[in-house]
């Protein structure tokens, strides 16, 4: 079955780009596809903890991203750079992450069939 | 010859996202490449709203998706959860809804976002813009 890379560039809630993106992750994830995420740029901080976007009307879907081990999903990839320029350590951050570089980001998207960019 | 699968998240005025898609989908059918379909996501789902009504002398994108697809037997499809929540609706969803009014009508269908994985799988290759 083919690879998908689906990549989060936005923060969340501000707009609807990483709620989008992670439906579609999901739903490609339950039709089989091999599915991993990669955070960068803004995207990183849908990784942090302790988010209550219900006070500004969004939907929590943040809480989602927890159940993506029962859908194999299991790669998640952060881009080093984009948590040094947020300011961020691992500690802050809600997952079980891989942390990669450039070239290891290049590689990983070498290696799938389609990367979709939200 | 490829076949390609187009998915469009820019919305219909204000952002060239989509026209670049409408003219990537023409080249792409003119140099005999197949489209398995046209995937409208995100913002690309008011791309389907036939009440688009920009002044005579402007481009209506809208009416351009309908006739490439009416020439070229294209398959339209929106994602429903996002046009849904955008206020874009076919008929079916407007009776549903009890809504008096809607926009979105032949040759786009609503679809579900598994239309646009299962075409992933069977396209060479997923563009988006």
């Amino acid at each position: 079955m083919k690879k998908l890379c689906v990549v989060f560039r936005h923060g969340p809630h501000g707009t609807a780009h990483g709620r989008e993106a992670l439906d579609l992750a999901m739903l490609a994830a339950s039709f089989e596809l091999e599915v991993s995420l990669l955070f960068c740029d803004e995207g990183v901080l849908h990784l942090l903890q302790g988010q209550e976007p219900e006070k500004i009307g969004c939907r929590d879907y943040i809480a989602t991203f927890k159940a993506l081990p029962f859908y194999d999903v299991e790669i998640q990839l952060v881009c080093k750079q984009s948590l040094a320029d947020y300011g961020l350590s691992k500690a802050a951050l809600e997952e079980e992450l891989q942390i990669l570089d450039a070239a290891a980001i290049t590689a990983h998207l070498k290696s799938v069939d389609e990367v979709v960019v939200y | 010859m490829s076949t390609f699968i187009i998915q469009v998240n820019g919305t219909a005025y204000g952002d060239s996202a989509a026209f670049h898609a409408l003219k990537f989908t023409e080249a792409a059918i003119q140099a005999g490449h197949s489209i398995l379909r046209v995937f409208f996501y995100q913002d690309g789902v008011f791309n389907s709203s036939s009440l688009l009504a920009p002044a005579s002398d402007e481009f209506n994108i809208h009416q351009a998706w309908v006739e490439l697809a009416r020439q070229h037997r294209l398959e339209l499809v929106n994602c429903v959860s996002a046009a849904l929540r955008r206020g874009l609706l076919s008929a079916a969803e407007a009776r549903e809804q009890g809504l008096a009014h809607w926009n979105v009508s032949e040759p786009v269908v609503m679809g579900g976002l598994g239309e646009l994985v299962t075409g992933m799988v069977k396209a060479d290759r997923l563009v988006c813009f």
